[in-house]
This record gives C-alpha cells, sequence and structure tokens, in this order.
C-alpha cells in the first residue's frame, strides 16, 4: 500500500502557498520520518483549544449517555411522562409542576425537575438528556450513512470516468440542487406520515431512523464530490499505473490503493458533518419532519417552548445552549483534526 | 313528528334558540363555535344588525389554520364556513348577531321561511326577486338543485344531512338516479320544493348550512379551493394562496338586492394563515394584525398580558363545542369496549384544562353544556371529570379486556395547544399499557386525512363545534348512515343500533319541542358515554380578540360560525 500525501487535495479543498509555519515547525523539531497519523497525532496535542472544545464535546456525549442513570435514580421520571397535575416541593412548598393557566414550573435546582418542567409537565432535564442521546444518535447513523455512501460514489465516480461518472454526478448535483434543509423537510415530511417500504429496508414513521437516513442522504455530495475530485487526480498517479501493470482488479486497486489516501479527508469530514448533523437534526425538528414526538430532541424542545417564552425562557434555553455548546465543542476540535491531518488543505462544507 | 300543518315561524325558531342557549357550526378542526354570552352590541332592539363604522378599508384576519377547502362544496371546518357564510347565502342562514340572537334562522336568498306541510315532509319556499352572483349572472331556482348535487358528489363531510332527508338524494348519490327526485325547482316563478324521507326537525338549519349556499348551475363538480366560484353572498374570495392566504373583498352586486337582515360588507379582509399561536397573538396585540382566529387558543404566555394590556379589545366567549380523542370502534385494540372504558377512565381531564392555558372546562360527555340534552350527574364510564383518575383501576380494565400491550398510533395536529393533548393522551396510553406513538399531521390537512376510511385511523384528536342549534348536529358524529369513504366525520366508525333507533326518534323531533326530547337525548348521550364511544374531555370557551383598528364592540361573534366579518368597521 502506498500513502501519497501529495495526492491530497484536490475539488472541495483549498490550497494555501508556500510551506506553512506547522508544517516548518514540524520539520525543525525533527518529525521528518514519522507516519502521518502519528504526526498528525503530535500536532493535535499542541492544540490547546482544539482539545478543550474536544473535552467538552466528549463531555456532552457521556451526559447524554448516562441519561437513564439520571432519569432513574435522580429525577424518577421518564422523558415522555407527563405530571401536569403533579405537585413537587420548592422551598419547602408544595408547588404544581403546571399552573392551572399552563404555566410550567422553572428551575428547581433539585433532584426533580431541575431545569424546571415543559407544558406537559415533563421534566426538562431529562428531556434534554435524552434528547441530545437522541441528536447524537441521529447525527452519528447519519454521519455513517453520508461517509459510506459518499467514499463508494465519490470513489467509484472518480476512478471509472465515463458513463459511471456522468450517472453518479447528476446523482450528486440533484441532491445537491435542492437546499439542505427543504429537503429534508420534504422528505421528513413525507416518511414520517407513511414510513418508507422498500421491500428489505423498511422505517416507521416515528423512528429515529428517519431524520438519520435522510440527513445521511442530504450530505453524501458535500462529501462524495470531493472525495471524486480527488479520485480523479489520483488515478493518474504513477503507483496506480503500477497497480494496474500489476493486473491488480479495479476493486482492488481501489481498496488498497485509492481508499488509504482518501482517508485523512474523510477523517477531517466526520467531525464536520457530525456538527451539521445535529444541526440540520435540530433545524428538522423545529420544523415537525425530524424527530417525532414525543420522542425528545434538542430541536423538537426548542419548538416546544417558543410558546411560553415570555413566562418560561428556559424551555428554549437550556436546549439552545446544550446545541450551541456541543456544535461549538465538534467544529473547534474538527478543525484542530483538519490542521492536524493537513495544515495546508482548507476542507470545509459548502452550502 | 306532529301531524299539525304549521308554517315555521322567526318566533318560534327564536324561542328554540332561547332554550337551547346558543350554537355554532360544527366539524373536523372546529366548525364555528358557539357564544353562550356574548355581547349584544352589534344588534338593534329590532334584531337587524347596527350600522356602524364606515365603509371602506382593510384588515389582517389571521387563521391558525388554513381552511379544509374554500369551495362551499367541500369546506366542514370552522376555518372554512367562517367566509363562507357570508360569500355563499343559502335559502336560509343566521341572523347576524351576538348571543341566542344569532342561532335564529332568516330568511337569505328564500323571501320567507317555508311553508311546512301537516306531515313535516314537505318544505316549499320561493326565491327573491333579482338575485344575482357575484360574477353578475341571475340566480335560478334550478341552482338550488345543482347546489345540493355538487355538494353531494364532491362528498361534502356533512352530505348524509342531504342523502339521510331528502328523497331522492341517496338514490343520487349511490348514482341510481341522475338528480334528486324530492327537490322540485321552477325557473319561471322561483318556487322550490323539496321533499324529505321522513320529518326531521332541523331541517332548516340544513338549509342554512354554507354547502347549501348557492353556486351557478354548471359549477365544475371538482374541487375549486384555489379560485372559488361566485357565490350570492356580502363578500366573495379571491386571490387564494393555498395555505397561505386568501382576501375576502366586498361583492359590489350585494347591496342592490337588498335581503334583509344581512349587511353589506364594509372592509375588505386579507387573511393569512399562521400555525404558530405565539406569532398570531403577538402580531394582534402589537397591532401589526387585527383580528386573532376564534378558534386557536391563546397560549398561556399571552393570555395574562392579553387580559391585562388589552382588556377593551379582548374577551372571552363560551363555545358549544365539545373535545374529545375518537376511537375507532372497527378495529384492534377499540373495538373493545373494555379497551375504551379504560381509556376514557384513565384521562386526567384537569390536566388537558392546564393544556388548554385553563380555557377548557373539564367534562365527559358528548353534548356540551348549552346544548339541549347535555345529561347532568356523574360520567358512567369516565368517573369525576375534575378529580385525579384511578390510573390502577384503568389498567386493570385494560388487561382484563385483553388489550394490554396492543401497538397504538395516536393522530393529531401540530398546532398549540392540540400538539400538546396529543403528547399527554399519548403519554397515557402508555401508561395505561398501551405501546403508542404519535402521528401529527399538517393541520390543514389533519382532517381531511383522518376523514379518509384508507387511513383507518386508530385514535386521534377531534373536535365539534355546532353548526345548529340541535343535538342531531352532534349525533352526526355517532350515526353509522355518515360514515362515508372521504371526509368522514364519525371517526370512530360507530354503528350501534340502539343510537340508530333513538335518531330515528329523535331526529323528527321539531326545533320547537326540542326541550320535551331533553331528557332522551341526555339519555342516549349517558348511553354513549358509558360504551365509550370517544373519550371527551371537555368544552372550550373562544377569544374575541382584535387590534385597536377595529371597532371592537360593534364587532360580531357568531354563536354558529365564529368572528362576524360583515359586522367589521375600521376608523368609525
Amino acid at each position: 500500500m502506498s500513502a501519497n500525501p501529495a495526492a491530497r487535495g484536490a475539488a472541495g479543498t483549498e490550497f494555501t502557498a508556500g510551506i506553512p509555519s506547522a508544517l516548518q515547525a514540524d520539520a525543525d523539531a525533527g518529525t521528518a520520518g514519522i507516519g502521518p497519523y502519528r504526526l498528525a497525532w503530535l500536532r493535535l496535542k499542541r492544540n490547546r483549544v482544539a482539545l478543550v472544545f474536544g473535552a467538552i464535546f466528549v463531555l456532552m456525549v457521556v451526559l447524554c449517555l448516562l441519561a437513564p442513570v439520571y432519569a432513574h435514580h435522580i429525577a424518577h421520571t421518564g422523558p415522555t411522562e407527563n405530571h401536569i397535575t403533579d405537585q413537587v416541593k420548592v422551598g419547602g412548598k408544595l408547588t404544581d409542576v403546571v399552573s392551572t393557566d399552563g404555566i410550567p414550573i422553572g428551575p428547581t435546582w433539585h433532584g426533580r425537575f431541575f431545569l424546571g418542567a415543559d407544558a406537559n409537565g415533563r421534566d426538562v432535564a431529562v428531556r434534554l438528556l435524552y434528547g441530545g442521546r437522541n441528536s447524537l444518535e441521529v447525527a452519528g447513523v447519519a454521519t455513517l450513512i453520508t461517509m459510506i455512501l459518499a467514499t463508494l460514489m465519490g470513489a467509484a465516480a472518480g476512478y471509472f470516468r465515463g458513463f459511471t461518472d456522468a450517472v453518479l454526478a447528476r446523482v450528486l448535483d440533484l441532491i445537491w440542487a435542492y437546499p439542505a434543509v427543504l429537503l429534508g423537510v420534504a422528505l421528513g415530511v413525507t416518511i414520517a406520515v407513511g414510513g418508507l417500504n422498500l421491500g428489505l429496508f423498511q422505517l416507521h414513521g416515528n423512528s429515529l431512523m428517519v431524520p438519520a437516513v435522510i440527513i445521511g442522504v442530504v450530505y453524501v455530495p458535500y462529501v462524495a464530490k470531493p472525495l471524486r475530485g480527488q479520485t480523479l487526480s489520483l488515478r493518474e498517479k504513477e503507483f496506480i499505473d503500477a497497480a494496474r501493470a500489476q493486473g491488480l482488479s479495479h476493486a482492488r486497486i481501489l481498496v488498497s490503493e485509492v481508499l488509504p489516501n482518501l482517508l485523512s479527508t474523510i477523517i477531517v469530514f466526520v467531525p464536520l458533518i457530525v456538527a451539521n448533523a445535529i444541526l440540520l437534526e435540530a433545524a428538522l425538528s423545529y420544523l415537525g419532519a425530524g424527530v417525532q414526538d414525543p420522542n425528545p430532541s434538542w430541536g423538537t424542545m426548542i419548538s416546544d417552548g417558543i410558546r411560553l417564552i415570555p413566562s418560561a425562557i428556559h424551555l428554549t434555553f437550556v436546549p439552545g445552549g446544550m446545541l450551541v455548546l456541543t456544535i461549538l465543542g465538534i467544529n473547534v476540535f474538527g478543525d484542530g483534526v483538519r490542521d492536524a491531518l493537513d495544515p495546508r488543505a482548507t476542507v470545509h462544507l459548502e452550502h | 313528528m306532529s301531524a299539525r300543518p304549521h308554517v315555521l315561524t322567526a318566533a318560534a325558531v327564536a324561542a328554540a334558540g332561547l332554550t337551547l342557549g346558543l350554537t355554532a357550526c360544527g366539524s373536523g378542526s372546529s366548525s364555528s363555535t358557539s357564544t353562550a354570552a356574548g355581547t349584544t352590541a352589534g344588534t338593534t332592539s329590532s334584531g337587524t344588525p347596527a350600522a356602524t363604522g364606515k365603509p371602506g378599508g382593510s384588515v389582517t384576519a389571521l387563521f391558525g389554520t388554513a381552511p379544509d377547502y374554500l369551495d362551499p362544496g367541500e369546506a366542514y371546518t370552522t376555518q372554512g364556513a367562517e367566509p363562507h357564510w357570508i360569500t355563499y347565502t343559502g335559502l336560509y342562514t343566521y341572523a347576524h348577531a351576538d348571543g341566542t340572537a344569532g342561532t335564529q334562522v332568516i330568511p337569505g336568498l328564500a323571501d320567507a321561511l317555508p311553508k311546512i306541510s301537516s306531515d313535516g315532509k314537505t318544505y316549499t319556499m320561493t326565491l327573491r326577486k333579482g338575485l344575482v352572483f357575484s360574477d353578475g349572472t341571475p340566480v335560478k331556482a334550478k341552482d338550488f338543485t345543482s347546489t345540493i348535487e355538487r355538494s353531494i358528489r364532491l362528498n361534502w363531510g356533512g352530505k348524509s344531512f342531504f342523502t339521510g332527508n331528502i328523497k331522492g338524494a341517496d338514490a343520487f348519490d349511490k348514482k341510481q338516479s341522475k338528480t334528486i327526485s324530492g327537490i322540485k325547482a321552477d325557473d319561471a316563478t322561483g318556487r322550490i320544493t323539496i321533499t324529505l324521507k321522513q320529518p326531521y326537525g332541523a331541517f332548516l338549519n340544513v338549509l342554512a348550512f354554507p354547502a347549501a349556499g348557492l353556486v351557478p348551475s354548471g359549477t365544475a363538480v371538482k374541487n375549486l379551493s384555489n379560485d372559488p366560484p361566485p357565490g350570492v353572498g356580502p363578500y366573495m374570495i379571491k386571490d387564494v394562496v393555498p395555505n397561505r392566504s386568501f382576501t375576502a373583498v366586498p361583492n359590489p352586486q350585494w347591496a342592490k338586492m337588498n335581503i334583509p337582515g344581512i349587511p353589506a360588507a364594509k372592509v375588505t379582509v386579507n387573511v393569512k394563515i399562521v400555525s404558530n399561536t405565539q406569532l398570531e397573538a403577538e402580531q394582534v396585540l402589537n397591532n401589526s394584525a387585527d383580528v386573532f382566529d376564534n378558534f386557536d387558543t391563546l397560549p398561556p404566555s399571552l393570555l395574562a398580558q392579553a387580559k391585562n394590556q388589552a382588556s377593551d379589545r379582548f374577551s372571552q366567549v363560551p363555545a358549544v363545542s365539545t373535545y374529545y380523542f375518537f376511537m375507532n370502534t372497527q378495529t384492534k385494540p377499540f373495538n373493545n369496549q373494555m379497551a375504551r372504558q379504560a381509556v376514557d377512565m384513565a384521562i386526567d381531564r384537569r390536566a388537558i384544562s392546564r393544556l388548554s392555558s385553563g380555557t377548557l372546562q373539564p367534562g365527559c360527555f358528548f353534548l356540551p353544556p348549552g346544548m339541549q340534552g347535555h345529561p347532568d350527574g356523574p360520567c358512567p364510564s369516565a368517573g369525576d371529570p375534575n378529580a385525579k383518575p384511578d390510573l390502577a383501576k384503568a389498567r386493570a380494565l385494560l388487561k382484563k379486556s385483553g388489550e394490554f400491550g396492543a401497538k397504538v398510533t395516536v393522530w393529531g395536529q401540530n398546532r398549540s395547544p392540540r400538539k400538546e393533548y396529543i403528547d399527554y393522551y399519548t403519554s397515557v396510553l402508555n401508561q395505561l399499557g398501551f405501546k403508542a406513538t404519535t402521528k401529527l399531521i399538517a393541520d390543514a390537512a389533519y382532517f381531511p386525512t383522518i376523514g379518509n376510511l384508507k387511513s383507518d385511523p386508530q385514535t386521534g384528536f377531534a373536535d365539534w363545534n355546532q353548526d345548529f342549534p340541535n343535538p342531531s348536529d352532534f349525533y352526526l358524529l355517532l350515526d353509522k348512515n355518515s360514515i362515508q369513504q372521504t371526509n368522514n366525520q364519525n371517526f370512530s366508525q360507530v354503528k350501534d343500533p340502539h343510537i340508530q333507533s333513538e335518531l330515528a326518534y329523535l331526529n323528527k323531533v321539531p326545533a320547537a319541542d326540542l326541550a320535551k326530547a331533553a331528557p332522551r337525548w341526555a339519555a342516549l348521550d349517558k348511553y354513549v358515554e358509558q360504551k365509550a364511544y370517544f373519550a371527551n374531555y371537555g368544552y372550550l370557551v373562544i377569544p374575541k380578540f382584535m387590534s385597536t383598528k377595529i371597532d371592537y364592540k360593534s364587532a360580531i361573534v357568531s354563536p354558529v360560525y365564529g368572528n362576524d366579518w360583515t359586522s367589521w368597521s375600521v376608523g368609525g
């Protein structure tokens, strides 16, 4: 196998002229000869800001994974359980979880209703953590779908060119032509009502997989196009010619020669896609086309809280804050990963 | 029905209205609503609409959801009825007045109230002279026949009021005849004779439906919502942008016709669909829009503000309406009476009241307060609607039913607080032991979707606002003869022989004798509650909320159709 860092770049990435200072620093530090991923790790370790924000993201993930523990042992309620007519002790005084005119209780700073309740008397903190789980699950699956499909399509289109490229490129153009949110809303609303049945592949309308699949498909062109461009460039390289001369099959060349050279670009795209998938999931859920009620997500929580902003601002502020922190964490960390893997490239998602 | 010959007089109808309380129209998204104690500023002592403000100007009215259709032959939601009753006047219509006075049926395009035969089966009336549609086409008697036929062909949600009562309408519906044999219309004299299969006490109200509002003969028998057909009324509808907006402009032909009791339009009404009730309420509160949708609920956070900061342009009026979760009796698990009763028992009506900003009065009966036949006393199935439900007992009942663990899909609308109702309802079903998930539908598409038998919804949100002050209007939803393939309103698909035999008697009771039949209606309503065909949870009051631009005191909230646009004036 040959790893050829010089082949990286192509469409979707931008190059800066000259030798970047980071590379020069690496050379000065005597890192020449170290493998590219070890080198990237060394660079990432030096980027304290990226690591701090990466830690914030990991913290969010851990908190969300602990949602069932919090719900069971601290809040003593589930994410969809209504407590509209219940009462809770605040300052030694029994208080309605939802007042008779419909205003929910604010943060109690105790185990039950730590961050208050929503209009349906559901514990906001519990829904926040479960909502985060759902958002991260959707984003994770969506990213996986995007990366697999984009790699397959981008590599195949760039390597085979001709008819294959023409068909795949038009498919990508077709998806690209629609604004991501509009396409997501159209697909989301349609599938949410009737589900999707493609024989072996079935989706129920309220499944979390619905937004995951939609988001996964929507972002395919954003990754596939740069990968296609990079593959177009790679296929002209001498090591590919050499592989062909050895009589290797197309599949083998793609797997053993092309894919390893695409790997760093794929890695750089992962955090970017995760961040965008979380945002798109929140947007779709806010618009009613993502995670379906009564499942919580940060988007649906913000949407539900809008009508109570004047009297219960915590309903929008809390999930909004979590969303900002998570996106900031993964984005800054993603930038750090990109800088570490390829300081010369500015990979970004084009909208 | 009595065999005495009589002419149904306005006085008799008014008396019936008085005994009934209030009325309004009904349907899915909420047909019109009724006001038990609205203001009376809009009418003079003689009952004719008060002259208010000066003509001209425009107002922006906000709808929380788009009308199901903007075609009178198909529309059956409150948002549809509100513009239609002042655009498509029928032979009869309702007085333009608040409160009980607004439930009075008055002649519309007919020159007087009908002559009714001694057996109560033949109605005879004559068209006024000189009537023209908004496009200038003269109105003919046969337009009435074609209008009714068109509504039947279009599967209007209340078509069983026609097919179940007018002789030959059922055969026409089944395409066994080319016209309705029970309607005779003479263009030369303007005389219209309607023969019924059997007497129907509320038939005059049926003739006052907007779906019976005349459209020209030859109007295409298809949904014309994007370009509504001409009608005869104070307004005409133009510039329809589906699910976004439409405009109601004064009909220039109307003033020439000079029909007593129906005022001319004074302002152009620009209707905008704003599905976010928070935004809707804020816009009216800060005067950037002029009218809040009667059939929306103010969010709790703005209700207090509206009461405090806009007390001179905000009030609440009781509505003769009922809110319920339907349960499809033809499919599992709700074909099981015990399963339905368990649901009915488990619902905490106090909780839903809180979701409605406290504007819902908890209840369990289908017939609402203000309607003849509303039962008194405890709920046979649900228990005390103002107390905490016995969930353990309900769970035990569900286990006994054998439906424990059954999968249930709960259908609902996106807009608040209906979405919150569904969240709550789903939570209750899961607590009970069902495996419930929700399916939320865009507001404007909701009722056509659940009203299509192909959708086969198991359970979900529904409401009904009176179309007219007679319990038989509400029992359309429990009449097996009203089940239809599309635009169905009997969402629970109830087919109960006892209900049918009772309706066969009660529907014949003349409006004037309704009070005498009230105990029998009440007994039937208790029977329905005991069978738990629906899980009723209460009755709403509706907001009358306007900007400072509109003369609030003279603005009428019709007990049948909600905001009366002909009463609006600006800068008066």
